[in-house]
């Protein structure tokens, strides 16, 4: 009994080799891992660079349009006041040839 | 004959389509300007403005309340729609062509516009029209004409107008005040 018992342990513990290509597919396996995890590290960091260019193509264009806004309503402001120049101008020509022809303003102190 | 009978339909079409454009220019307060380009390199300083509502919101917010001067724009353009000036000054007598001066006062020929004031001073050779549109008793448009032999002005304001707002310009933007000039006389 005891001795069949130690023959199966024997049996059952004996060397065997290992499949054919073990080693190979263990060193690939071992190779791979560390690559793995440097191309998911290249990965985001590809993607953290797009976003980051990315967000800086939109604050520097907001920059710009801001700008570009800021310079049109100054023009606008300075066209606005030079057209109000203008305006007051030609009917101050109008006001003055209306009271030099008109006469005098009475005591109720209405004018043009 | 049927040919001729459809060129006239489309020739008359066309005319009133550009009638009614013109008019409804004009029935806005806006008046059809002319092109000046051809004026712009003849003349030896050109002015020419065109604030449609959009611009004037851009202008006033840009505008100081708390400088007088900006204040009084602000108060001149409540209600204002569109600014368009056209103004040319020449080195030489008449170089601009009457034709679109005169096309620009045709247009103000057209129902609502009144002309308020015409001044033609012989001395200076100079003529201010001011023109405005009254709809349901309000000014809504107006139009100067303004021509000396070596200068035309055209200026078209577009919306509710108040004359005494524009008549309290006088002592802003340079302009003299009348009473000033009125006790120097």
């Amino acid at each position: 009994m005891s001795k069949d018992f130690e023959q199966q342990l024997r049996d059952a513990l004996r060397p065997v080799d290992p499949e054919e290509g073990f080693e190979q597919r263990v060193m690939a396996r071992v190779a791979r891992e560390p690559a793995g995890l440097r191309s998911k590290i290249k990965r985001w960091t590809a993607t953290l660079a797009i976003a980051a260019s990315l967000a800086f193509v939109a604050i520097l264009g907001a920059y710009q349009w801001q700008e570009r806004r800021e310079q049109q309503g100054l023009e606008a402001r300075r066209q606005l006041l030079e057209a109000l120049r203008v305006t007051g101008e030609k009917l101050d020509v109008a006001y003055q040839a209306v009271n030099r022809e008109s006469p005098p303003p009475t005591d109720d102190g209405s004018g043009a | 004959m049927n040919a001729l009978f459809k060129h006239s339909i489309a020739i008359l079409c066309g005319a009133f389509l550009l009638c009614a454009s013109a008019a409804t220019f004009a029935a806005n307060g806006q008046l059809k300007l002319p092109n000046f380009d051809s004026l712009t390199d003849k003349a030896s300083e050109s002015v020419t403005i065109t604030l449609d509502a959009a611009l004037l919101g851009m202008a006033t917010r840009f505008l100081d309340a708390s400088d007088p001067e900006d204040a009084a724009a602000i108060e001149a353009i409540k209600g204002i729609k569109g600014i368009y000036v056209r103004k040319y000054t020449f080195d030489d007598d008449f170089a601009y062509p009457k034709s679109d001066v005169d096309m620009v006062r045709k247009q103000l020929s057209a129902p609502g516009w009144q002309q308020l004031v015409q001044v033609k001073s012989r001395k200076e050779q100079q003529n201010v029209e001011i023109y405005i549109l009254v709809e349901q008793e309000r000014a809504n448009g107006l139009a100067i004409i303004a021509s000396q032999p070596r200068e035309f002005t055209i200026v078209n304001i577009v919306g509710s107008i108040d004359m005494r707002k524009l008549h309290e310009l006088e002592g802003q933007f340079g302009i003299p005040k009348l009473e000033l000039e009125q006790k120097k006389q």
